[in-house]
């Protein structure tokens, strides 16, 4: 199986969908003549043309509300936020047009749309450019929200997302960009709603979703080899919000660590752990610990930068904490 | 309108219960009558009935879980009624029940306290339904009976508390419930604290939890605490032959496995500690020469298609003796004692000589002189020969009664006698099949000992001890050495109610009986 790229998976999953749909055009601000600030849309201005591949003004509002009413009027837009923090500039357009307007319209309309872009921490960005920002777009009601973190997911669930009639947020990581990975040549997609077990185990679940996946699978590791069986669960979807996996995982663990990059107030992480603590209160050996961002804004000192994120070290602390042992 | 389901006494001694299965689920109607759950109680495993028809709206405590009598176990209702009121108005304890134990308050005062549910606690982990150490369990046992002279007078009701289904739905057991003391002052009985999977694995695994030492944070007990009791109970056999476990590692051994007793074990324990340590206990020994009796018994065998046992003999020519001794047929009642629960045996027949049998064994309505034993000690005669075998079974002794043998054939005492102890092996004997035994009877001689002292079963005043027939050498009148059958008698006596001389002279009688039967006769 070939190994591409987060980015290169990106890339090839719209220039198939534009390919297979006319009516799949992609928006954003560098997306065209730059060949997208981190290179996701490469070549495929060159390949579809200006009229499909649009380049827009900073103004997230004005292209979020473009995409918007192109998607009301039929078309298929993918519109690329250069990053979720500028994002909040479109907030409205996303939150009060795009996730309500099939309901408020009785049915009549739907918004076949997707918002995509890098979110969460980088590196060395500071506090306005290093925001996980999904419990933004999770909160609401009408939006679906994905947040693959392999190449392959990210390919699969683009596709999904083009394809799905409602609007859908999609989280990458610019970070995750270069990462590679096998994508199957054939075509396929990934459903929305569907989580992915990374590892199996069967002594503690670690819950997390986009860039800590990798975080949390070296955790994992070194937690083999202290003899603890992690099973990670990378959740994919946050929205619809795959509760069967989660839920069937802990009722054979007992034991939950939720690993979240955002802040720890109304977050996806305590979402799924109230998850956890409702449908598995039960088997639950140990309260439900939640790993998340430090709750302030990023610090731009860099060894501060990485002491107000989840680690490696930070996850084995809470396996430690939920399997009683110190010696982790 | 949904109501609550309480915890009654499904005997007269019960003042716990623990729910072993519960036969109905939530959601599920039924008729009265329908037996809605099994309770452990101190001896028997009884069908609690449904008083009424209704719905099962849901369970409070669970099997496995413990409950004081009246303490709430479910919300019994109309299909969708909203109960949430009904366990909101459940509060904490109050402690007022505790009052009983104050000399200076008349028992009266207490059944007039409203039978509020306030007093009744069932917060899920709270203190009523929750499992409490062992030792402080068996204590607030012993407490709670100590009590129950006091808390007579709240039964004046001619029904008997045995039948479920006679009673009304709370009432009276909530009664009951409001005036035993039902926490000692200084030791709230709560659940240590406790994760949701240890509780299940606990409940599972049929774990005390109580008795576990948490590792967790705060004393918390853990799954892992869990696994590794019960790694220690493995390692423990409790009856020789019972299936030996894989031996466990060393450090294991090194501990001493901790085992929860059974309600039953309970019970036996705390009854025979206080007989034992109340009732100033003397013995009387006598052998006598067995052949008669064989012989007896051999005649009236010959001429039947089943054989009438030993025992069935020997209950007889006793309630004979009985009959000839109604000094030994008392029991002292001293203020506090428990007399098993029994209360009421000796005035039953005195309110109905000749009716003894429908009330004996059965708390009935309290003379004034067993109301006046609430502050000091009485004697009470019986009116009817109860007599106990003792029956020892796996899980503990039981004493199963025959009633007024002294109006029964040998052969209807064996006919009960192979009933009752039928029932007891298969744990269903009912309250009043062995509670209230006037005089006991135990019997080692299938194991082969020679002689044994035994210890009062309450309400008793004597219990005798008889041991295996052996051949011996016996000299006779006439100085002549000779092989008999001869049989070890050891008449344990409480001297508060039966002076020495008294027993001896009952004994002397007993044994000329039993060597020569024909003296029963007459």
């Amino acid at each position: 199986m070939p190994e591409l790229t987060y980015r290169e998976a990106l890339n090839r999953a719209m220039d198939e969908e534009m390919a297979r749909d006319e009516k799949v055009f992609l928006i954003g601000e560098e997306v065209g003549e730059y060949d997208g600030a981190y290179k996701v849309s490469r070549g495929l201005l060159a390949k579809y043309g200006p009229k499909r591949v649009r380049d827009t003004p900073i103004s997230e509002l004005g292209f979020t509300g473009l995409g918007v009413g192109a998607a009301i009027a039929g078309l298929r837009p993918v519109v690329e936020w250069m990053t979720h923090n500028f994002a909040l500039l479109a907030v409205d357009q996303v939150v009060n047009n795009a996730a309500k307007l099939r309901q408020m319209s009785g049915g009549q309309i739907s918004v076949p749309i997707v918002f995509r872009g890098p979110n969460g921490p980088a590196e060395f960005l500071a506090a306005q450019h290093s925001q996980s920002l999904g419990g933004f777009w999770m909160h609401v009601p009408g939006l679906k929200v994905v947040a693959p973190a392999t190449p392959s997911d990210a390919y699969g669930l683009l596709k999904s997302a083009i394809r799905d009639d409602n609007p859908v947020v999609m989280l990458e990581a610019e970070l995750m960009y270069p990462w590679k990975g096998e994508v199957s040549e054939q075509e396929f997609l990934v459903p929305i709603g569907k989580a992915r077990i990374a590892r199996e185990g069967e002594d503690v679940t670690l819950i997390t979703y986009s860039k800590p996946i990798r975080m949390v699978e070296e955790a994992a590791e070194r937690l083999a080899e202290k003899g603890v069986r992690a099973e990670v669960i990378d959740l994919r979807s946050l929205r619809p919000l795959d509760e069967e996996t989660v839920v069937h995982s802990v009722r054979k663990t007992g034991r939950c660590v939720v690993i979240d990059e955002a802040w720890p107030m109304a977050s996806p992480g305590v979402t799924v752990a109230q998850l956890v603590n409702s449908r598995c209160f039960d088997v639950l050996d140990a309260p439900v610990e939640l790993v998340s961002g430090e709750d302030v804004p990023m610090p731009y000192n860099h060894t501060l930068e990485l002491a107000a994120q989840p680690s490696v070290e930070k996850v084995i602390a809470a396996v430690g904490r939920v399997l009683y042992r110190e010696d982790l | 309108m949904a109501e609550l389901l309480r915890m009654i006494a499904l005997s007269p001694t019960m003042s716990e219960g623990r729910i072993s299965k519960w036969k109905i689920n939530e959601g599920t109607e039924f008729s009265s009558g329908d037996v809605l759950c099994e309770v452990e109680t101190d001896k028997a495993s009884m069908d609690y009935e449904a008083p009424q028809s209704a719905s099962l709206l849901k369970i409070l405590l669970q099997a496995g879980e413990t409950a004081n009598v009246g303490d709430p176990i479910a919300v019994i209702g109309q299909k969708g009624e909203d109960y949430a009121p009904l366990l909101k108005g459940i509060g904490p304890e109050e402690g007022s029940a505790s009052k009983v134990h104050e000399p200076e308050r008349p028992a009266e005062n207490v059944k007039q306290e409203p039978p509020s549910a306030a007093t009744q606690p069932i917060e899920v982990g709270g203190s009523q339904r929750s499992p409490k150490p062992a030792a402080e369990a068996t204590a607030q046992l012993s407490q709670q009976l100590t009590a129950e002279p006091a808390a007579q007078p709240a039964q004046r009701s001619p029904k008997p508390a045995v039948e479920p289904a006679a009673q009304p739905l709370q009432q009276p057991a909530a009664k009951d419930a409001k005036s035993l003391p039902r926490k000692t002052p200084q030791a709230p009985a709560r659940l240590p604290p406790s994760s949701p999977l240890a509780r299940k694995l606990a409940l599972e695994k049929g774990i005390d939890i109580r008795l576990v030492p948490g590792s967790g944070p705060g004393g918390r007990v853990i799954e892992h605490d869990i696994l590794e009791f019960e790694k220690g109970m493995k390692g423990t056999v409790l009856f020789p032959g019972a299936g030996t476990a894989e031996p466990a590692p060393s450090e294991l051994r090194r501990e001493p496995a901790i085992i929860q007793p059974s309600m039953k074990r309970l019970v036996i324990a705390r009854r025979l500690s206080e007989s034992f340590f109340t009732a100033p206990h003397y013995y009387l020994k006598k052998k006598i020469r067995a052949e008669a009796l064989l012989a007896l018994r051999a005649t009236a065998n010959a001429a039947r298609p089943t054989k009438l046992s030993f025992n069935a003999f020997l209950v007889k020519i006793v309630a004979e003796a009985l009959v000839r001794h109604p000094e030994i047929n008392v029991y002292w009642r001293t203020p506090g004692a428990t007399g098993a629960g029994i209360a009421g045996v000796g005035a039953a027949g005195a309110a109905a000589p000749g009716a003894a049998k429908e009330t004996a064994g059965r708390p009935t309505a309290m003379s004034s002189s067993t109301v006046a034993s609430a502050l000091h000690p009485v004697l009470e005669q019986r009116h009817s020969i109860d007599i106990g075998l003792a029956v020892a079974l796996p899980d503990g002794l039981i004493t199963p009664v025959v009633r007024d043998c002294n109006l029964k054939s040998v052969s209807e005492i064996d006919a009960e006698l192979v009933q009752l102890i039928e029932k007891a092996r298969a744990g269903r004997l009912a309250p009043q099949e062995y509670e209230g035994a006037g005089f006991t009877i135990s019997s080692l001689g299938s194991f082969g000992i020679d002689e044994f002292t035994a210890i009062i079963n309450p309400p008793g005043s004597a219990i005798l001890a008889v041991g295996a027939i052996v051949k011996e050498p016996v000299v006779d009148d006439g100085d002549i050495i000779s092989v008999a059958q001869t049989l070890s008698l050891t008449l344990g006596c409480d001297h508060r109610s039966i002076d020495g001389a008294v027993g001896a002279v009952f004994l002397a009688d007993l044994a000329a009986m039993l060597e020569n039967p024909a003296m029963a006769l007459v």
